[in-house]
């Protein structure tokens, strides 16, 4: 119903800016983040403490160090997550670990301090492969500005099997693209002892390979209410046209994850959250409830998800050429090996067609 | 030449004379009667022929007043002397009828509608003490006379967002369709048109509401002691009635304002028997939008339009015939792949009849229906249609006996078939859509009520009006019903068998009293205490996940799991008028309790849901306020301010963790208001111009903030824990609007200029503030402002 928002602005009647609110201070409330697939690990489980809503000043959400973390099968077996030294508050599996179909998995935690905390217990359900990967273009008017924003929706067909209810979760993975940068016009940043403004061309190199991984732009859920048993095609994932992705060849990959029906309801709260628009057709706001609870207290808020999945990934090649709208080509005056995760080196199973 | 001027003039002044000595009457035979002669007179409208339904005369001679009856019709008895008639209604001309009563006899008097012309306008003057004198609490009659004196809304009178500015109404902010009676919900306002249900009155998406003001005779709103012969909905009643064609000659009203235009026509079909009335209304925004250069807004679209065809019959003097059709569409596409649209229509005929002076006999049947659909044409293999709708047929026969003026019984009975599509999704990119159909089950309903009320008069000071109403109710088959385990939420899990019930098999049923009583009792002449109370039962709901109406929303009738709403209101008013009654002021208390009203758990799924049992916790509600209202009736400067503190509660009551909502305590519903203040004023500057103003103001309405933010997948979330825990701020908002009236060559082009302003300072009042947390931004509270600037809209009528 954000669209209602749009046709009111353009009436020139609608507006929507921000607004100063007193918000109380909030409460340190423990959040899990993590996700358990069958691909192979190692797989990463978050803990975190929210904070007073706003910005990092208000509130900083801090990470939960020195916990000891496990995850439990239903067959009794136990891992280890270790925590990475790093990236504090961020829990490891194994390298190699993966979880199994059929099997349900737990995940305990106890803190430092001494709290025990524990999921509910997860069921690993199959998923079906992805047939193919589709992409088609979008492009987003921007309020107040003449060029538009445009992107990459990917869009998955798939065989949705019938005898089960699927519950479905799209990851975007790493993408690998071409870099292409234009060493010849770097320019020295002038300083005091140089202030020289003059090109001081580089000999290498105008072309990389570049791997990015997203955050998830938009949560991309279905269940098979409305196709079970059929094949379908659906939008799995946005990548935004920055001028840089998309200038030669782009590597696109998506992990299509099962998950169970309560972890579906709550990523559904995530998605209607973070597509609000204020408009008169939003739900109320609701309590994201998540699946761990603690021992100690039950009547303490654990926030966040302990998710497990079957995972099948699927990638496509997307050549700018083919592309019936780009954005302009964002010129990188530089050494292409100077921005992070560039590589010479044909990546591994680059094989576009 | 200047002889035949003279001539003229003369002729004008002796005929302007012979209008300001209005000769006296004499009625009747002469044959010596002393008393008890019996004169009836009637009121019509001098253009359209139709009776005047409670206009009023006074006898100053007696110091009597009395309301004519369905017909139009006064039975006076009198004693052989000189009276000086008075008959007023509410948005005509005054009319003085001096008689001399000699026997027995009938007078016809044909009332003008009032004009602005006039010096003093006179505001709700149907009956200038009826507000104290009345048995009826809470019930208010604007003319469309008096709703044209309020600023237009986008160059228009719009009916329902005139009667938010009345004491206990209100929205939950602008350019939200619903009202909010006495702290009742959006889907407990009945609100028909003809004596049809209209289930979504609106235009764009709340900002109109899509009845055409030409089209309406009157509105009235009930909002506190129900008449017996209304049910069906639990918080009020907005009576529509239309506005019937001439019997006499052709003739016209054409508006055009930079928003939209209206046509309507009107005449004898049959002269003096037949009339018609039809307009049409429609807006170019759609061409608007295609002038923009951006594309998806250029491939936008927002049509709406109107129309309405009234056919009234009086094929004698005591029995009428009326047809009324009304529909309305509005359809909604925004970058040309998927459109919203909705539609209302209804058909009414009803039949007015005096049986005999003392009986008169209404019988109405109707039709209404209500669609709402969403078409996806994005031309992919998931193009779809998404069909819901709503369908009444049913019919009402009312009855009303009169002892005498003050000594009235009436009775009746109304039944109704409610048949309820909730959705029903259509693939339409033919075999190899990769969408199933899918169709949640229809609902079939029949609700039947019998009606009793009597009306009378203990002496001046004491006025009694006690009634009962007894509604019942059938859900029916065929329908697949789930059961759920005992002493467990209702939840998909829960769910442990079926029942299939046959075409026509009674699922469940409820039926109930509901009592009504009002009780007045008079100190003087302009002095009054008032109590009232009544039980109201609704079989419907609205299942809404938002603040307001929308046309997406579902209609859901009463079932096993969702028990009908009732709803019990006290009333207790104070009302005095000073001056002769140029100022009339009241204070009213109610305290109302409603059972079953329906909250959501969060994120509740309703579209497309069979089982819309799983998604909804039981809920009470209470509400309470008092109004104050001080209103000046004539003069120059007319118009009202109104004051109401009131509370709107809700509280879920469940046995199951799970489903609390607010630790299971009172809390604010979604449209709870404390303090609301409406200043409406009214000024004839000339006899040609006018100014109108109207400022409102009210407490934000509550929302929910956030109480932490947490990180997951990417995004910082919020943590929502208490409902309707703070409020939006404050809302104001002052608008102005100036009337000038052209006088054209003769009656039959003037025109009609108005000129307004929305929001004169520009307040950008918050509609909602919620939370998001955008890339580039840190998370943050957002405010939307529906009317953030200030709105002219410029409009030209005129009659022919």
């Amino acid at each position: 119903m954000r669209r209602y928002i749009y046709l009111l602005l353009l009436l020139l009647l609608a507006c929507i800016d921000p607004y100063e609110v007193d918000v109380e201070e909030g409460p340190q409330l423990l959040t899990v983040e993590g996700f358990l697939t069958t691909e192979e690990g190692p797989h990463v489980i978050k803990l975190s403490r929210s904070a007073t809503y706003g910005s990092a000043f208000e509130g900083l959400v801090r990470p939960v160090r020195e916990a000891t973390v496990i995850i439990r099968d239903n067959l009794g077996n136990v891992t280890f997550l270790a925590e990475d030294l790093d990236n504090r508050g961020s829990y490891f599996t194994p390298e190699g670990y993966r979880a199994v179909v059929g099997r349900s998995y737990t995940l305990q935690i106890q803190l430092n301090e001494g709290q025990v905390y524990t999921s509910l217990p997860e069921r690993i359900e199959s998923v079906p492969e992805i047939k193919s990967l589709d992409y088609q273009i979008v492009r987003i008017p921007v309020e107040g500005e003449t060029n538009e924003r445009s992107g990459v929706q990917l869009i998955a067909d798939l065989d949705d099997p019938a005898d089960q209810d699927n519950f479905y979760f799209w990851r975007t993975g790493t993408s690998t693209f071409i870099l292409k940068t234009r060493p010849d016009l770097f320019t020295e940043r002038p300083s005091d002892l140089e202030p020289n403004r003059d090109p001081d061309p580089k000999d290498c190199c105008d072309t990389c390979f570049q791997t990015e991984t997203f955050g998830n732009t938009g949560i991309f859920i279905a269940n098979d209410d409305s196709f079970n048993g059929l094949n379908t095609k659906l939008p799995v994932g946005f990548i935004e046209d920055d001028g840089i992705r998309f200038v030669e060849t782009h590597r696109a990959e998506i992990s299509q994850i099962s998950v169970s029906a309560e972890a579906y309801r709550f990523l559904r709260l995530v998605k209607q959250q973070t597509e609000v628009s204020g408009s008169v057709f939003d739900p109320p706001p609701a309590n994201i409830r998540g699946n761990m609870i603690s021992l100690d207290n039950p009547e303490e808020v654990v926030l966040g998800y302990f998710m497990a999945g079957a995972e099948a990934k699927q990638e496509i090649y997307i050549n700018a050429v083919d592309m019936d709208f780009r954005q302009p080509v964002t010129i990188i005056p530089d050494d292409c090996r100077v921005l992070p995760n560039t590589t010479r080196e044909v990546p591994p199973n680059w094989n576009p067609n | 030449m200047k002889k035949l001027l003279l001539a003229c003039l003369l002729l004008l002044s002796h005929l302007a004379l012979a209008q300001t000595e209005v000769k006296r009457e004499v009625i009747g035979r002469d044959i010596g009667q002393l008393n008890g002669i019996r004169i009836s007179a009637r009121v019509i409208d001098e253009i359209t022929g139709e009776a005047l339904v409670g206009a009023t005369v006074s006898l100053p001679e007696t110091g009597e007043v009395f309301v004519s009856d369905n017909n139009g019709t006064f039975d006076l008895v009198l004693e052989r002397a000189e009276y000086n008639l008075v008959f007023r209604y509410v948005g005509y001309e005054e009319v003085q009828y001096p008689i001399t009563a000699v026997g027995d006899g009938r007078i016809l008097i044909r009332m003008i509608q009032e004009d602005f012309e006039l010096e003093d306008v006179v505001i709700f003057g149907r009956d200038p003490d009826k507000n104290i004198r009345s048995t009826d609490m809470g019930a208010v009659t604007l003319s469309m006379n008096t709703l044209k004196e309020l600023p237009p809304f986008l160059g228009e009178v719009d009916i329902i967002q005139s009667m938010a500015t009345l004491p206990g109404v209100t929205q939950v902010g602008e350019a939200s369709a619903g009202l909010n009676v006495r702290g009742g919900g959006a889907d407990q306002n009945l609100i028909q048109f003809a004596g049809a249900p209209v289930y979504n009155p609106t235009h764009l998406f709340g900002l109109f509401t899509s009845f055409n003001p030409d089209m309406v005779n009157q509105v009235t709103l009930y909002k506190s002691v129900i008449p017996s012969r209304f049910g069906g909905r639990a918080s009020s009643i907005l009576d529509i009635t239309p506005k019937a064609g001439s019997v006499d000659k052709w003739g016209g009203d054409l508006m055009l304002s930079n928003y939209s235009g209206k046509l309507s026509v009107n005449g004898p079909l049959v002269k003096d028997k037949v009339s018609i009335r039809g307009g049409i209304r429609g807006s170019y925004i759609n061409w608007f939008l295609n002038s923009l250069s951006n594309p998806d807004l250029k491939n936008s679209q927002a049509s709406f339009y109107d129309a309405n065809l009234i056919i009234s019959a009086p094929v004698s003097e005591n029995n009428e015939f009326t047809y009324s059709f009304y529909t309305s569409y509005d359809d909604f596409g925004f970058a040309s792949d998927t459109t919203i649209s909705w539609k209302n229509t209804s058909h009414s005929l009803q039949w007015k009849s005096q049986l005999t002076p003392k009986l008169n006999l209404e019988a109405l049947g109707y039709l209404s229906q209500y669609d709402y659909s969403i078409f996806n044409e994005a031309g992919s293999v998931n193009d779809f249609d998404l069909n819901s709708g709503v369908e009444d047929i049913g019919g009402k026969l009312f009855l009303q006996y009169g002892f005498s003026e003050t000594n009235r019984i009436t009775v009746g009975g109304e039944y109704k078939q409610v048949r309820i599509q909730p959705g029903e999704l259509i693939p339409t990119s033919g075999p190899e859509s990769g969408i199933l159909p899918q169709k949640v089950q229809d609902e079939f309903g029949t609700e039947a009520g019998i009606h009793f009320q009597h009306e009378f008069e203990l002496g001046e000071k004491v006025g009694v009006s006690y009634g009962l109403r007894y509604d019942t109710y059938q859900y029916l088959g065929p329908r697949t019903v789930r059961e759920y385990a005992p002493n467990q939420p209702v939840t998909d899990g829960s769910a442990i068998g079926e029942t299939t019930f046959g075409d026509g098999d009674q699922i469940t049923t409820y039926d109930g009293l509901g009592p009504r009583a009002s009780l007045r009792y008079s100190f003087n002449k302009s002095t009054s205490v008032k109590l009232g109370y009544n039980k109201m039962y609704q079989f419907i709901h609205l299942i809404s996940n938002t603040a307001t109406i929308a046309p997406t929303d579902v209609w859901k009738l009463s079932d096993t799991f969702i028990e009908p709403q009732v709803v019990d209101q006290y009333s207790l008013g104070f009302y005095k008028n000073f001056k002769g009654n140029i100022f009339e002021t009241s204070v009213e208390v109610y305290y109302k309790d409603q059972e079953n009203v329906v909250e959501y758990k969060d994120g509740a799924n309703l579209i497309l849901q069979n089982h819309i049992e799983t998604e909804l916790v039981p809920a009470q509600g209470q509400s309470y306020g008092v109004e104050l209202y001080v209103k000046k009736n004539l003069g120059r400067l007319t118009g009202w301010v109104s004051y109401t503190y009131s509370r709107s509660l809700r509280r879920v009551i469940t046995p199951y963790e799970e489903e609390i909502i607010n630790d299971g305590e009172w809390f604010a519903s979604n449209f709870d208001k404390p303090h609301v203040l409406t200043l409406i004023g009214n000024y004839k500057v000339s006899t040609n111009t006018s100014i109108s103003a109207t400022f409102g103001y009210s407490t934000g309405r509550p929302v929910t903030f956030p109480e932490a933010k947490f990180d997951f997948s990417g995004n910082n979330l919020a943590y929502f824990n208490l409902r309707n825990e703070q409020r939006i701020p404050d809302f104001h908002r002052l608008d102005m609007s100036v009337n000038f009236k052209l006088k054209g060559k003769g009656k039959f082009f003037d025109g009609n200029w108005t000129f307004a302003v929305l929001n004169v300072y520009g307040r950008k009042n918050p509609f909602s503030l919620f939370f998001v947390d955008e890339a580039g931004a840190p998370p943050q509270a957002l405010r939307l402002a529906i009317l953030g600037v200030p709105l002219p809209s410029l409009s030209y009528a005129i009659n022919f």
